[in-house]
């Protein structure tokens, strides 16, 4: 598509010139972000004592040791199915929630649009991060509120109820918040593309707007879904600020908080925390590679504009 | 007539009630984790709340901008500031640029191969900065993969420069002369633990059972106690100790700005860059007359995210410093964790540094999209 423009080179030595630092550049880059992955897998395979005498060359012996260890120590069977529930059901709910909401803002007309619409665009720069603390307090707050109420009802005690802080539920529920600002705006701005006239000729017909939601939009979005998929899962995946303050309870922690333990008590342990870096980079390394195409696309496409 | 007034009448409220029910469930969870922890933050920062139960527990009240006058003071929030600043000038200035270098070049076709090379330099973007953060500081670390590199170079020069003063000796002929060349390559630290260097260090030679025969055990075993070790302190070192840092975060998201920048410059129209060239625009030219200026909005966009996300790094400098050594790589969002969970908690003052990286993201969000305005160029 683009090739021609290179045919009118006027100088072939600088050409050349600029190919080879071109190759340098890319190749001083490529190796710079492929190296240090390699190195941390085939030290995975070292014994902790190998690792201290050599940690560039292969190991002397090749040993699964480390993963066994790492495994059992930090229980990934649970946090990997912690973390997939996690990315699941919150990439579920945003797209969802987003396609309904997106499908409310652009194909039913209402003054509240403007307000509302404008409110989630704003919410896409600001980070959740930043807002750790108020939400952390937030949550423990309502929770002291349903926990008084139960207790008054004679169903408990206050302080050991609990519905968002420490819960499965609650965790999913500000994934999803905090997933909606940019999965909104993505999905408002594609269903308006979709022709009125499909909308209309569906209510001559007389199907009522949920009937329509579910038969024509919700399939019609399914790109847009899929991008907000791709944005979405790896983001979850990974996220680590959150849910470090929001789950204490380590059989409902996530993979990142489990690496984390590694880098605590267990730090000197290098054999086992090579190891269970391995594990918490695999998933999303596999996801990538099977996803790449849609990934690109989904990264260039969900970039927009503030 | 009326059936019809009465039937849009109908219609209308169904249609309100399809509306809400359609954008409710979107905005109340928005509200949830946003508006309402934005209030509860801007009241909170203004108040003296300590802990317990918000409502019906010990009272509080509002107190006024006491902790805000307090932040501004103290020492920490100005280096957590600063180093935050950092992050956000290697982010802005640092993974913009070459992200979009590197697409250029791809983009152009300089290289061959586009789609491997994007491939891979999007890697890091994908995986658990956690992992990456980790990773990281088993490399950077006092007794890690740099210090390991530089240290097996050192043992071989000391080796080679052992065997070069043997030679320049003929052979294995330990005088005064040879054991003072030696001292002069070894380790600094060793020779100090030495009482009288040259005559220990002679004693040591000869006592030790070395003959010519076996050149390479005495060249071994004197690398091993001679050669000069180093042990890096980057991660531990004022004013240093934040490269490292800043380095990662470059490395870590360089390679999304790429695919980002590609995917626009790819929908450029390539006859505009073809007539450029046959017109005799170099390279150079080509790069900031069309391509810049055709980009400007998508260049704009990306700094915002970049300013956004690098205001509120926490993952990567928890993995890899944890703000530490005694605060030094501190960063907005750690400084506010601590006051927040560790010790005694402060959470009027977590909650105005919480206000203060918002306020500060937003402001310098606006900054971009001035500049944005005033020197852009045209959009397609």
């Amino acid at each position: 598509m683009s090739d021609s423009p290179r045919q009118i080179k006027a100088n072939p030595l600088w050409g050349f010139l600029g190919k080879t630092a071109a190759y340098i550049v890319m190749g001083v880059f490529a190796f710079m972000t492929i190296y240090p992955i390699i190195w941390l897998c085939i030290n995975s395979f070292k014994t902790t004592p190998d690792y201290m005498l050599d940690k560039v060359g292969l190991p002397p012996t090749w040993v699964l040791a480390n993963y066994v260890g790492a495994w059992t120590i930090g229980s990934f069977d649970k946090l990997i199915g912690n973390s997939i529930l996690y990315t699941l059901a919150g990439a579920a709910g945003i797209i969802f929630f987003s396609v309904l909401a997106g499908f409310g803002f652009a194909k039913i007309r209402s003054r509240a649009t403007a307000p509302i619409y404008g409110t989630f665009v704003i919410g896409i720069l600001l980070s959740i991060t930043s807002l750790m603390v108020p939400i952390f307090l937030e949550i423990s707050q309502i929770d002291r509120l349903l926990g008084d109420l139960v207790q008054n009802l004679g169903w408990g005690k206050t302080t050991d109820f609990h519905l968002f802080y420490n819960t499965q539920f609650g965790m999913i529920l500000i994934y999803i918040g905090s997933g909606l600002p940019i999965a909104v705006y993505l999905c408002t701005e594609y269903i308006k593309s979709i022709p009125d006239s499909l909308v209309e000729a569906a209510r001559i017909d007389g199907a009522g707007y949920f009937r329509i939601f579910w038969r024509i939009v919700l399939p019609m979005a399914a790109p847009i879904a899929t991008t907000v998929a791709i944005i979405t899962v790896p983001n979850i995946w990974n996220e680590f600020a959150l849910i470090n303050i929001v789950v204490s309870d380590n059989n409902l922690k996530s993979l990142p908080l489990g690496i984390m333990r590694f880098n605590g008590t267990m730090s000197t342990d290098y054999g086992k925390q090579f190891a269970a870096l391995v594990i918490g980079l695999a998933p999303m390394l596999i996801f990538y590679i099977a996803f790449r195409k849609q990934i690109t696309n989904g990264v260039a496409g969900g970039a927009v504009k503030g | 007539m009326e059936v019809v007034v009465a039937l849009t009448l109908r219609n209308n409220a169904e249609k309100r009630r399809a509306y809400w029910s359609f954008v409710t469930p979107a905005f109340f969870l928005y509200l949830l984790v946003f508006a309402f922890p934005i209030v509860i933050s801007i009241l909170l920062s203004l108040s003296d709340y300590n802990g317990g139960k918000m409502f019906g527990g010990t009272p509080w009240s509002i107190i006024g901008f006491q902790q805000y006058s307090k932040l501004f003071v103290d020492p920490s929030f100005w280096l957590a500031l600063k180093n935050n600043v950092y992050i956000v000038l290697i982010s802005v200035f640092g993974q913009l640029p070459l992200g979009f270098i590197l697409a250029y070049i791809i983009y152009r076709k300089i290289v061959k191969w586009g789609e491997g090379w994007q491939a891979v330099l999007y890697v890091p973007a994908i995986i658990s900065v956690i992992v990456l953060g980790i990773m990281w500081k088993l490399v950077f670390a006092s007794n890690g993969l740099i210090a390991d590199i530089e240290n097996h170079l050192l043992a071989t020069s000391f080796s080679n420069g052992l065997g070069s003063i043997l030679a320049g000796a003929g052979g294995f002929h330990i005088t005064d002369g040879v054991v003072q060349q030696i001292l002069k390559i070894s380790d600094p630290q060793v020779i100090a633990s030495f009482a009288n260097p040259v005559q220990d260090l002679k004693d040591l030679i000869l006592g030790g059972g070395y003959d010519a025969g076996h050149l390479d055990v005495f060249k071994t075993e004197m690398t091993n106690l001679l050669a000069p070790k180093w042990s890096p302190d980057f991660m531990s070192k004022q004013d240093v100790a934040m490269i490292p840092i800043m380095f990662v975060t470059l490395w870590c998201w360089t390679g999304m700005y790429l695919i980002l920048f590609l995917a626009n410059m790819q929908k450029i129209d390539s006859q505009i860059i073809e007539a450029a060239r046959i017109d005799g625009a170099n390279e150079l030219q080509v790069m900031s007359r069309v391509i810049i200026p055709s980009l400007s909005g998508v260049l704009a966009n990306a700094a915002i995210l970049c300013i956004a996300g690098s205001l509120n790094t926490f993952a990567l400098i928890w993995a890899m410093t944890a703000g530490g050594p005694m605060n030094i790589t501190q960063v907005l969002a750690i400084y506010m964790y601590q006051n927040a969970f560790i010790g005694a908690p402060n959470f009027p003052l977590a909650n105005a540094i919480s206000m203060a990286i918002v306020v500060f993201s937003l402001l310098l969000i606006a900054l971009t999209m001035y500049v944005e305005k005033k020197f852009g160029g045209k959009e397609e």
